[in-house]
């Protein structure tokens, strides 16, 4: 006889305790009961002599005896006690079901997911029916379906629901998983049943041995597959509106094979799309091959590439990207001199430059306005770059002019400064600024600032001298200013897209530059925030789920469209001593029926009839009973 | 919130039909429900006479003086009628268990009020305990009942009984013999059927209505008690099981049926009602049946 639930001192105490409550509860429920009545009268006739009174001091002794036992009862019910060897009592298994992508393979009529919860099925059929059993899905992440469920029928209905996922099989994680669960639990630990194809990723020589109570019904899948492993895409550094697109595929299976891989552009729908093209491979069994397209496009849309012709895992054989358009800053040039101006504005593709004269100045200009030694009767409503402007109508206020001075320096810690150099030179005539808190001094002479960018809306760029009539045109440090004033002003406009396309799971991503984490966002389709780390310009975040990625790192902005299956390169082979097949539990297990029902019932019967007895119940009846006789000799007097 | 009222205006309409009912003729007052030919304040016309200086100019007839250039006075007839007074128990006994008793009388009597105020009687009820309380008159029709009704729900308990001060008070205070009527437990300690029958002997017919709870007549506890008498505070200890309770309901009703038999006696009715039993089986049961209404 032992105890399921509960050791036996853990039974003694919890019975003294219920029982020093219930003794407790007893005497107060019979001690003296204090109460206010109408007349003290007829109590007087109804007293018992002090004899009986004292002997009724351990009245109803049997129902305090019937209440104890009847905890008793209950509490047995609770540790559920049961005859025979705790060696006959139920253990507990878990079941490790394969839901990797490589499951949606299709293996003759049935995918290798069906073939494995037919396998599972059999093995909780096999199962006694005291045994508890665990479900837990096991792809990149091993995630419990069930608790240690006594109930069959449950873990059958997970079994049931498991679908393929997106990702690949961590098997190490997933039996690390199960090892872990069985030992946190008090009962008996039963088996850890693997049920699956076994594909899974690269493992980890060093891996510790699989457990001993390992089971494994493996699933066959002598299937043949290719697929699209890797795809990415950006514009070319020297044409803007040339996409470079860079398709990787893959041979998981042992024969080599001819197959065609074909990439379209254009809108969502398929029909109306335009091909990219089209190459004939030959992959070699478990070989990479790469393609390379080239597509010119400023314009939005989606890019579809598909391998052909399907195998019996299509989930790998197409996929989508969606490709941003090309944004393009509209400038305004007011200038009787637009030559000067038009070499640094035509080198950057992006712009798209219109020339005017002072005479035909509209204030509602958009993009970027530059008013070349021009005051316009009315501010520009966007952004301005002001080139020597005269005294009387600079947007920032001129302390004084100067002239033959050579130019002092640039400030380093302003973005619109960086990287600019230049040998000393001498400015004929400028202007120093007189600026206000939170501007910024890009170019100094001794006297003060003659280049200075005011943020805020609209933003503001001030130079105190022409670049393009002062010695300064000889040097580099013009254009650069140009092209960091321009990014300072619209910096989504210079952002260097990537698009990539790959399989869900771990991304990593090698950062250019040293962007400090404060630059760095990556974000889901839905806008929500996804965790990453950013280590040794290395940025690594995990995708659980098919979809797009936006990582924002500095001046770069990566697309990733994790549309594509996770599918492992390795097939694990278990140990030589591995238990293999649907098992043969004993049946003897089975024959131990639980009595904890009916400890359950007798107890609940017990207070039952103890309250019947001496409870509340006979009182209210008793009274209910006089009552009626009462109203009814009341009747028969008048 | 307003406290609601002691009877609702559906149990009300149920009540137009019923009368108080007395059996005796009070001498010097018109029994049962007969009119007086006395002159004076009253409803319906008598007579007329000629004006005297000091009399009313609310009852000159003008018609009569517009005609004839004389000033006539109208006359209408008394109506007096038996009187009923009404005694309600206010004393701590009424509010042991809860004080379903004394909600339960205050009810009882806002019916009978209503009762005979929709017949032009005439009652007066007093609030008792140890002294007869303030007088509550009721009478002048339905449209009277609203303020008979707040003040019946303003009396408050307090006090031990005693119904030989308070049938002395009453015997002092009342020369006119008439129907009275007393709700309470008679629950007292040095016995009420001598000053009840005093009452009767003076001349007054009783109509008791004995209001107990349950717990009154079959104490549900078991087992040690301590009890403490509500009114006079006395404590005693006993130990209550079956057959105790079974001594204390036999006792109890035997002090019942002896004030039953005291009430039979001297011509008038008795009614034992539970707190447990709706007020309209009350009414319209048990008091029909003892001819206290009809």
């Amino acid at each position: 006889m032992y105890f399921l639930n509960l050791s036996l001192p853990q039974l003694v105490a919890l019975f003294g305790a219920i029982s020093a409550v219930s003794v407790a509860l007893y005497l107060l429920d019979r001690s003296r009961r204090k109460q206010v009545v109408s007349t003290l009268r007829f109590w007087v006739a109804a007293e018992q002599p002090a004899v009986a009174a004292r002997r009724r001091h351990i009245s109803q002794p049997w129902s305090l005896i019937l209440q104890l036992v009847s905890m008793a009862l209950l509490l047995l019910a609770l540790a559920q006690l049961r005859f025979g060897a705790p060696a006959m009592a139920g253990r507990d298994h878990v079941m490790v079901l394969d839901t990797s992508a490589w499951m949606a393979a299709r293996s003759g009529n049935r995918t290798l997911m069906d073939i494995a919860r037919q396998n599972a099925r059999e093995y909780l059929r096999a199962v006694p029916a005291r045994d508890r059993v665990m479900l837990v899905r096991a792809d990149a992440l091993a995630t419990p379906a069930t608790s240690f469920e006594p109930d069959h029928k449950k873990v059958e209905a997970a079994i049931l629901a498991s679908r393929p996922g997106s990702t690949a099989l961590n098997l190490d994680q997933a039996l690390a998983f199960a090892r872990h669960v069985q030992g946190q639990e008090g009962r008996r630990a039963g088996e850890i049943a693997f049920i699956g194809s076994g594909r899974t990723a690269e493992r980890d020589p060093g891996t510790a041995a699989p457990p001993r109570n390992l089971r494994v019904l493996l699933v066959p899948d002598a299937i043949e597959n290719c697929g699209l492993r890797k795809i990415g895409m950006r514009r070319s550094a020297t044409d803007p509106d040339l996409w470079e697109i860079y398709v990787s595929t893959h041979n998981y299976g042992t024969r080599a094979r001819t197959v065609t891989l074909f990439a379209d552009f254009g809108p969502p729908n398929v029909a109306t799309r335009a091909a990219v093209g089209s190459q004939a491979l030959v992959l070699p069994p478990g070989g990479d091959v790469e393609t390379t397209f080239q597509y010119r496009t400023a314009a939005a849309g989606m890019l579809g590439v598909k391998l052909t012709p399907h195998d019996a895992f299509p989930a790998d054989d197409q996929a989508e990207l969606e490709l941003p358009g090309q944004p393009h800053l509209a400038v305004t040039v007011y200038s009787d001199q637009p030559d000067l101006l038009r070499p640094v504005l035509s080198a950057t593709p992006r712009l798209t430059t219109v020339y005017r004269t002072p005479a035909e100045y509209k204030a509602n200009d958009a993009g970027l306005v530059i008013l070349d030694r021009f005051i316009p009767p009315q501010r520009p409503a966007a952004d301005s770059i002001w080139i020597d402007p005269p005294a009387e109508g600079s947007p920032i206020e001129v302390k004084k002019t100067v002239e033959n001075v050579p130019f002092a320096h640039w400030d380093a810690g302003q973005p619109v400064a960086a990287g600019l150099r230049s040998k000393d030179f001498k400015l004929d005539k400028a202007s120093v600024f007189e600026t206000a808190p939170g501007d910024g001094l890009i170019g100094e002479v001794e006297a003060g600032p003659v280049i200075v960018v005011r943020p805020g809306k609209p933003k503001i760029a001030v130079l105190g001298f022409h670049p393009a009539l002062s010695p300064m045109r000889y040097e580099l440090a013009w254009p650069l200013l140009f092209a960091n004033l321009l990014r300072w002003v619209s910096p989504e406009i210079f952002l260097r897209w990537e698009v990539g396309g790959g399989s869900v799971g771990t991304v990593k991503l090698q950062v250019e530059d040293n962007v400090p984490v404060k630059d760095v966002a990556v974000t889901a389709e839905d806008g929500s925030p996804v965790p990453f780390t950013l280590r040794d310009r290395t940025l690594d975040f995990f995708a659980g789920s098919p979809g797009a990625v936006r990582v924002v790192a500095g001046d770069r902005e990566y697309m990733y469209s994790l549309t594509l299956p996770q599918l492992g390169d390795a097939k694990w082979e278990p140990p030589a001593n591995t238990h293999r097949g649907i098992p043969r539990f004993s049946d003897v297990m089975d024959r131990v029926s639980d009595i904890w029902p009916w400890l359950a019932l007798a107890g609940a019967a017990g207070l039952l009839i103890e309250w019947l007895l001496y409870g509340r119940f006979r009182m209210a009846q008793f009274a209910t009973r006089t009552v009626a006789e009462r109203s009814a000799e009341s009747v028969e007097v008048r | 919130m307003a406290a609601s009222p002691l009877l609702d205006r559906e149990f009300l309409e149920k009540l137009e039909r019923l009368t108080i009912h007395w059996q005796k003729s009070f001498a010097g007052l018109v029994g049962g429900h007969n009119k007086s030919r006395l002159p004076g304040a009253g409803q319906e016309f008598l007579d007329h006479r000629n004006f005297h200086y000091g009399d009313d100019l609310r009852a000159v007839n003008w018609h009569a003086y517009l005609r004839l250039e004389k000033l006539f006075l109208k006359m209408f007839q008394v109506e007096p009628r038996v009187p009923v007074r009404m005694l309600v128990d206010l004393s701590a006994s009424m509010t042991a268990h809860g004080g379903g008793k004394f909600e339960y009388a205050r009810k009882l009597a806002a019916s009978l009020c209503y009762v005979g105020l929709v017949r032009l009687d005439s009652i007066e009820v007093h609030g008792f305990s140890n002294h007869l309380g303030h007088r509550i008159a009721s009478s002048g029709g339905r449209h009277r009942f609203p303020g008979v009704m707040g003040r019946l729900s303003a009396l408050a308990p307090e006090g031990a009984t005693d119904y030989l001060a308070v049938t002395r008070e009453l015997i002092g205070s009342y020369s006119q013999r008439g129907l009275v009527v007393i709700i309470s437990d008679f629950l007292d300690d040095r016995s009420c059927e001598r000053a009840l029958q005093y009452l009767a002997d003076y001349g007054h017919e009783l109509m008791l209505l004995q209001i107990w709870a349950d717990e009154d007549r079959v104490p549900p506890w078991t087992g040690e008690l301590e009890l403490r008498d509500a009114e006079t505070g006395a404590g005693l200890k006993l130990d209550f099981d079956d057959e105790a309770r079974r001594r204390y309901t036999h006792a109890f009703d035997e002090y019942a049926s002896a004030i039953q038999t005291m009430a039979h006696r001297s011509g008038g009715r008795y009614a034992g009602v539970s707190t447990s039993q709706s007020l309209e089986s009350v009414i319209f049961g048990d008091l029909i049946r003892v001819r206290g209404i009809a």
